[in-house]
C-alpha cells in the first residue's frame, strides 16, 4: 500500500513537469497546448542525441535537452501561434494538434521507429524503510522537487515571475503597466518547452525513448491539469500527484493496462462536476 | 509644451465606429474631465489614449512626442498612468505586488526607489499600509481603486489617465478618493479623467469637455460648465445639482 503511494507518487511527479507547462501557457496565452506530449518526446530525444551521440554525461544531456525543447517550443511559438494571434483557443487548439503530429513526424523521421534507451549504468534498487526505491525514482523526485521549487521561487520573487502572473491575471492592464506581452510570451513558451524536456527524460529513464512517448502522457498530463485548475500553474501539480496515487492504487482492482482509463475517468467526472479543478477557486475572476 | 494632444480621433470596435473626430488638449500641468451620457464612447476615447485601441485616423502627442504609432506598453513608458474602469487591479496578487509591478517596467520620472515610492502612495492612501500583503481581488470597491491608482502612481507618470474613479463607491469613499485626485492634480501631474458624477468630476480639474455619440460637444473651464444651467440640464443630469 504505501508502496503504492510512493510509486503513484512518483509518477505524478513525471506528470507534473509537463502538466504545469500546460497550465502555464493555457493561463498566459489561453489555450489549451495538445503539443504538450510531443513536446516532451522532443526534449527526450534531444537529450538522447547529446547523449549517446555526443557522448555527454546524462546531466549534461538532460540541460542540452531542456535548452533544445525551449527553443523547439520558442521556434513553434514565432512559426505558427503569433501568426494565429487574436485567434480563437479552439483554432489555436487545433493548430497545436497539427503541431504535435510535425513534431513527433520530425522526431520519427531523424530518430527512427525502434525504441531507444539512455547510457546509464544500471543500479540496484535501494530498501529504505520497507519501500523498494528504484535508482530512476530517486532520480525524478530530486530533480522534480528542486524544478518546482526553482519554479515557486521564479514566481512568487522575480521580475519576471511577476509579469508572468501579471499577464495571465489581466493582460490589457499588464499591457498598460509597461510590460510587453510578446517578451512575457517567448520565456513562456522556452520555460514550457524546458519542462516538457525535463520530463520527457525522466519517462525515457523509467521506461524507453520511442516517437509515441508523449502521446501516452497527453491524456494524464490534460487530466492532471484540468483536476488543478487548467488556469493556475501550481495547482496543476497537485493535480498530477493525486492523480498519479490514483492511477497506481486503482492497478489493485484493474489490470495495469487500463490506468489510462482512470485518467480518462477522472478527467470526465471533473470536467462535469467542477470544470475550475478542484484547486482552481482560488483564482479570482472577479 | 501640453501633456497630452489629442487631434482627429476616429476610432471604433471592428466595422463599428464610436468615436467621430475627436480633439482634446490637456495642458502641462492641466487638468481636463470628459463628461457625457453612458455610451458616448468616453472610455474608448481613454483607450485610444492609453494605447489599447489603434484609431483608424488621427494622431496621439504625448509632451510633443508623435505616440500614434506605439503600443500601450511603450506610452506607459513614456509616462502615462492609466487606471480602467474595470479590472483595474491584477485580483491574484497581493496589494504590495499590485505596486511593485505598477513600479518595475517603467522608468521612474522620480529619484526616489520603490521604497520612496511606496511610502508615498501610502502617504496619499494611508488605508492601504496594513493591507498590503492582502489578496487584490479580496479588496472592497474603494481599496481596490486607492491600489489601481497608487499602482499608476508608482512611477510617477507625467499623465495619469482616469475612467470613472468615483464608479461603485459609497459617497463618503468617492470623496475621499477625490481629495487625493485633487492633491494629485494640485502636485503637477497632468490628470485626463472621465467621471459620471459631474459634481466630483469636474469640481477637481480646470477644463471640462462634454462627448455625446462619440463627438465633442461642448469644451470651456470646469467651472464654467457646471455653471452652466443649460448644459446641466441637456448633458450633466441631475447629479450636477450641488
Ligand atoms: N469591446 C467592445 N466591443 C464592441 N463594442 C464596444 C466595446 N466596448 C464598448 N463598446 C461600445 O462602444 C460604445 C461606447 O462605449 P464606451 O466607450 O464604453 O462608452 P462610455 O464609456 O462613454 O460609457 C458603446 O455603444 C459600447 O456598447
Ligand atoms: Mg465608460
Amino acid at each position: 500500500m504505501i508502496q503504492l503511494v510512493f510509486n503513484g507518487l512518483v509518477t505524478g511527479l513525471l506528470i507534473a513537469l509537463p502538466a504545469l507547462a500546460l497550465a502555464l501557457t493555457f493561463s498566459v496565452l489561453r489555450f489549451a497546448n495538445y503539443a504538450i506530449g510531443a513536446m516532451l518526446t522532443v526534449g527526450a530525444y534531444a537529450a538522447f542525441g547529446f547523449n549517446t551521440l555526443a557522448g555527454w554525461p546524462l546531466p549534461l544531456a538532460t540541460l542540452g535537452g531542456m535548452a533544445a525543447g525551449a527553443l523547439v517550443a520558442v521556434g513553434v511559438n514565432e512559426l505558427v501561434y503569433e501568426r494565429l494571434r487574436g485567434c480563437s483557443g479552439v483554432t489555436l487548439l487545433v493548430a497545436s494538434i497539427g503541431v504535435a503530429l510535425a513534431l513527433e513526424n520530425v522526431v520519427r523521421f531523424i530518430a527512427g521507429n525502434s525504441p531507444r534507451g539512455y547510457a546509464v549504468a544500471l543500479a540496484r534498487p535501494l530498501r529504505l524503510f520497507g519501500l523498494r526505491i528504484n535508482f530512476e525514482q530517486i532520480t525524478t523526485l530530486f530533480a522534480v522537487v528542486a524544478v518546482l521549487a526553482g519554479i515557486w521561487v521564479l514566481f512568487r520573487f522575480t521580475r519576471i515571475g511577476r509579469a508572468m502572473r501579471a499577464v495571465a491575471d489581466n493582460p490589457d492592464l499588464a499591457a498598460v503597466r509597461g510590460i510587453g506581452r510578446r517578451g512575457v510570451v517567448t520565456v513562456v513558451w522556452a520555460l514550457s518547452g524546458a519542462l516538457a524536456a525535463l520530463a520527457g527524460v525522466l519517462i525515457g529513464l523509467d521506461a524507453t525513448l520511442d516517437p509515441q512517448m508523449g502521446w501516452t502522457y497527453t491524456l494524464p498530463v490534460f487530466t492532471a491539469a484540468i483536476l488543478g485548475g487548467l488556469a493556475s500553474p501550481m495547482a496543476a501539480v497537485a493535480g498530477a500527484l493525486v492523480l498519479g496515487v490514483a492511477e497506481e492504487l486503482a492497478t489493485t482492482v484493474l489490470a495495469p493496462q487500463y490506468r489510462n482509463i482512470v485518467a480518462f475517468l477522472v478527467m470526465a467526472v471533473i470536467l462535469l462536476v467542477r470544470p475550475s479543478g478542484l484547486f482552481g477557486a482560488r483564482w479570482l475572476t472577479r | 509644451m501640453s501633456a497630452l494632444d489629442v487631434q482627429g480621433i476616429e476610432a471604433g470596435y471592428g466595422a463599428r465606429s464610436i468615436l467621430h473626430g475627436v480633439d482634446l488638449t490637456v495642458g502641462d500641468r492641466g487638468s481636463l474631465t470628459v463628461v457625457g451620457p453612458n455610451g458616448s464612447g468616453k472610455s474608448t476615447l481613454m483607450k485610444v489614449v492609453v494605447g489599447l485601441i489603434r484609431p483608424s485616423r488621427g494622431r496621439i502627442r504625448l509632451l510633443g512626442e508623435d505616440v500614434t504609432g506605439l503600443g500601450a506598453p511603450a506610452r506607459a513608458r513614456r509616462g502615462v498612468g492609466y487606471v480602467p474602469q474595470e479590472a483595474n487591479v491584477f485580483r491574484n496578487m497581493s496589494v504590495r505586488e499590485n505596486l511593485k509591478l505598477g513600479f518595475e517596467f517603467i522608468p521612474s520620472r522620480q529619484p526616489s526607489g520603490f521604497a520612496g515610492r511606496l511610502e508615498a502612495m501610502l502617504d496619499l492612501f494611508p488605508e492601504l499600509a496594513d493591507r498590503l500583503g492582502t489578496l487584490a481581488g479580496h479588496l472592497s470597491g474603494g481599496q481596490r481603486q486607492m491600489v489601481a491608482m497608487a499602482a499608476a502612481l508608482m512611477p510617477a507618470p507625467a499623465l495619469l489617465a482616469l475612467d470613472e474613479p468615483s464608479a461603485g463607491l459609497s459617497p463618503r469613499n468617492a470623496g475621499l478618493l477625490f481629495a487625493a485626485i485633487a492633491r494629485i492634480v494640485e502636485s503637477g501631474v497632468a490628470v485626463f479623467m472621465i467621471e459620471q458624477n459631474t459634481r466630483l468630476g469636474l469640481g477637481a480639474v480646470e477644463d471640462g469637455l462634454v462627448l455625446v455619440a462619440g463627438q465633442v460637444r461642448a469644451r470651456a473651464p470646469a467651472q464654467a460648465l457646471l455653471a452652466d444651467p443649460e448644459m446641466r440640464r441637456l448633458y450633466l443630469g441631475a447629479e450636477a445639482t450641488p
